[in-house]
This record gives C-alpha cells, structure tokens and sequence, in this order.
C-alpha cells in the first residue's frame, strides 16, 4: 500500500498508473456551505480498480466530496466526471453505487429483502434480474438473517451491510463508502472486504477514520480538520 | 446541470414507475388499520351527505346540478372525484416530504431515475389508491344508496376522470417542488387543494356562490373536471369539451411542472438541503 499525507492541502493527486480511461475525474473540488469552505480544490483520479481512502476525523468534508460524486450536492466550483459524465446526470448515477448514512436510507417498516428488491428495480432490466441480483447478494454477503427482518427491527450494523449490499446492486464501476465498517462485527467487515475484493475491476472510495480501512486501500488522500 | 433529455419519457421509466409505487403499496401495506379507516371514513362521509340529501330533498333548484337527480348523486361524484383530484395535485408533494422525514430522498435521487420517472412514480400509488376508493364510492353510491347510472357514458367518465388527473399532476408536481425547495409546503398544499374543491363544485353548484367566488370558480380548471364528471355520468354527453380543456391544461401545465422540479432539484443540490428536513 502507498500512503501519502499531505497535511497542508487538498491538493492531491493519485499517483496510481491509469490502466484505463478513469472512473473518476475530479478537478478543483470546491464546496462552501455559506462562509464555510468544507472542501478546497481537491483534484482526484481513480482508475478502474483501483481503491482510495479519503482519511480525516469528522466534518473534515469527507462525505460532502463523496455527495459530489454522487450527485446529491453540487460543487461550488471545480467538475467531478464518473466514467466520463458529469456527476449527477443519469449516465454517471448508472455507474456508481453508494452507501452514504445508512442509517436513515431505508425504508424502515419494509424488510430488507424488500428494500433491496426496491433499490435493484431501479438498477435491473427487468423483474427477474432485480430478483437474481438481490438473491445473489444475499447469498455473497451472507445476510438471510437480516434481508428477512423489517428493517425497523435490525441493528445499526445490520443496517450498515445492508447499506453496503445496495452500493453493490447494478454492477456499479465506482463505489462510494461512507465509513462503511464502523458499526459492523470482525466477521462482517471481512465479509465487506471480501466482495471488494472480489471486484477487482470496480474502483472504490472510502471515507473513513479508521486506520484498518485506510490499509485495505491503494491510496490514501488526508483530510486534516 | 442535468440535460434536457432527462425530461424525456425514457423506456426505463416505466419501470422505475413501478418499482416506486409497489414499494409505496407495500409501506401502506403495512398500516393494516389505516387501510380499513381510510375506506371506512370514505363510506362515512358519504353516508353524512346521503342525509343532508334526504334533509334537503325538493329544496333548491335541480337544474343547477349538471343533471344530478338529486343533492346526492351531485356530491357523491364531487366526493368521488375530490380524492382523485386532491392525489393527483397534493400526492407527489406528500410523499417528498415523507422521503424527506425519513431520510430516504438522498439515497432515491441517487439511482438512475430521471425526473419525470421520479415524479410520477412517487405519485404513482396515491393516485392508483385514490382512483381505487372513487371506484368503490361509486359502486357504494350506486349499489346502496341508490344513485342511478342508466345515462352514463363510461367511455366520457373514464376519459374525463383520466384528463383530470393529467390536468393536476402538473400542480402535483408544481407542489412537489415547492416542497422540495421550502420543505414545509404542507399548509400551501392543503390550502390549495381544499380551494381549488370548494370553489369548484365539488360540494355545491357554483351558482349558489356570491358572483366575484362564482366567476373565480368559473374560471377555474377543477370546474371543468367536476361539470365533464357529472355530465357523462348523468347526462350522458356533453363531456368531450370538458375534456378538451383539461387536456390542454395539462400540455402546459405538465412540461413547466417537469421544468420547475429539476430546478428545484437542482436548487437542493447547489444549497445542499437534499438530506435537510
């Protein structure tokens, strides 16, 4: 693993070998919320595989960079590409998955399955693939003991691999993690990491503050408070 | 900016449609007894103007009631088409600011929705439901309460019931993003809808309006819904112009709509209140 830390700016660049044509392009990320400059001038590369932790204790603009990328905030200046096009239009949300606050992101009083099986008809040509790719994730994730419950009924970390399972739904080229493994068990974040690993040809960005995750990543870009 | 080609109706929107409003009907599912309440405090409201109908019978003059043989067969339609109408231009707005408690709105802008899918969709199962209960009104009105229907022409109800529901998901969705941008449009919505009811002839016939609230009715697009409805339902004819109308409204009203929501959006994404309630 390469870290790099670079504690005077955003300023940073992967320096990763492109293998291919990026999944992400960022440039000159800005966002303010009124006077308050959360993010300045981040520029930011990932490939096809590659994984990138953005690394900072909390409201250091970790997750206001992945909301960009997403598509749920605009930048203030700066463009953000996924696989190409502009962040936020049809084409670029096809191509990410995200797991942002998990804990209000789900429709409480359905269960999990049934939220899955929401969130892949949106993703899936048709009934029988949504159904196939939720039985599939199902089975990888190991989470019949929670895709059966009401979600209203599950825990914070059940949540949370729900959370992660939905990120994965529609095969996304770019994945989004907001700190992903910090309410789950040994075993579910080994089962996290395994179907990152699974994926070699997805690029992924963490946000994090946990050093464990910071060293199943390729790149780490810091985010000093 | 999103493109312009987002407005297009999309083959996938269909789908999208679906899945948005079976999801809805399953939540709702889950409220076993709101279910029961809502049918039954339909069939209540009902029976209530039944009465006053019997308590006025022979007051008032028949002509005034677009060809209703009585008080109640005039309301009961108004009734009927009311939950339509009020689904129609309040659901879309409803259902945001439910994303919005719940914290859901975030993660559902995120898919590959366009805005017109994320519209109708979300609008989608209020409005099947509001249908579904003026269906049984109806069968009620007609089966137990006697309202007559020898003169309907199904054809002109269904045509008329349809274009009006068109005619006001372009101010659902109007509302819809006026909810978006202030959040608490709640009371705007209500106040809208129960105006654009009681000035219309939901309850009563216009003609019973002082003339300013009268010629403000007359104007109106609900009047159109309300007279097309009880036309084709009483008289048999005389729909098709209402029809018209409210087609028209709806090619205008629509596509501004459609355009005032992606800038509402847009607006949630520059201020960043798309995860705010």
């Amino acid at each position: 693993m390469s870290t790099r830390l670079e504690r005077a700016s955003l300023q940073v660049r992967s320096e990763a070998p492109v293998a291919s044509r990026a999944v992400l392009e960022i440039t000159g990320l800005a966002r303010q919320f009124g006077s308050h400059e959360v993010v300045r001038a981040l520029d930011l590369t990932l490939a096809p595989g590659e994984r990138t932790a953005l690394w900072g204790p909390n409201g250091s603009g970790k997750s206001t960079v992945l909301r960009c990328i997403a598509g749920t905030l605009d930048p203030t200046r700066g463009d953000v590409r996924v696989d190409g096009h502009r962040a936020g239009t049809l084409a670029a949300r096809r191509a990410v998955g995200a797991s942002l606050a998990q804990e209000r992101s789900f429709y409480l009083r359905l269960t999990g399955w049934a939220n899955l099986l929401f969130f892949a008809r949106l993703r899936s040509s048709s009934e029988r693939e949504a159904r196939l790719r939720v039985a599939a994730l199902e089975e990888e994730l190991e989470l019949a003991h929670i895709t059966a419950e009401r979600v209203d009924r599950c825990s914070t970390g059940m949540v949370q691999q729900l959370g992660f399972a939905r990120a994965l739904l529609g095969d996304p080229k770019l994945i989004l993690l907001d700190e992903p493994t910090r309410s789950l068990d040994e075993d579910a974040r080994g089962r996290l990491w395994g179907a990152l690993d699974r994926r070699p040809g997805v690029a992924v960005l963490i946000a994090t503050h946990l050093k464990e995750d910071v060293e199943r990543c390729d790149e780490r870009v810091d985010f000093p408070h | 900016m999103t493109s312009a080609s987002t407005f297009l109706i999309r083959p996938r929107i269909p789908r999208a449609i679906l899945a948005l409003a079976y999801r809805d009907y399953a939540v709702n599912r889950t409220y076993r007894l709101g279910f029961i309440l809502d049918f039954g405090f339909g069939f209540a409201n009902l029976v209530v103007f039944y009465f006053i109908s019997r308590t006025v019978q022979g007051v008032g003059d028949l002509d005034r009631l677009n060809g209703a043989p009585s008080y109640f067969a005039f309301v009961a339609i108004g009734i009927a088409l009311s939950g339509v109408i009020t689904a129609a231009a309040a659901g879309l707005a409803q259902q945001l600011r439910e994303e919005q408690l719940s914290g859901t709105l975030e993660m559902l802008v995120v898919q590959p929705v366009g805005i017109s899918g994320l519209a109708i969709g979300l609008a989608a199962w209020p409005f099947a439901f509001a249908m579904l209960r003026a269906a049984l009104y109806i069968l009620v009105g007609g089966g137990l309460l006697g309202i007559s229907f020898r003169e309907t022409d199904w054809f002109g109800f269904v045509v008329v019931l349809i274009t009006a529901a068109a005619a006001f998901s372009g101010l659902g969705i109007f509302l819809g993003a006026l909810v978006l941008v202030v959040k608490r449009g709640g009371a705007v919505v209500g106040l809208l809808v129960f105006v654009l009811g009681a000035l219309s002839g939901a309850y009563f016939p216009l003609a019973v309006l002082p003339g300013w609230l009268e010629a403000i009715g007359t104007v109106l697009p609900t009047q159109h819904a309300f007279s097309g409805l009880r036309n084709a339902t009483f008289i048999g004819t005389d729909w098709a112009g209402s029809a018209l109308v409210l087609l028209a409204f709806a090619a205008v009203t629509v596509p501004l709509a459609l355009l005032a929501f992606h800038f509402a959006l847009r607006h949630t994404r520059r201020a960043g209140t798309l995860n705010q309630y």
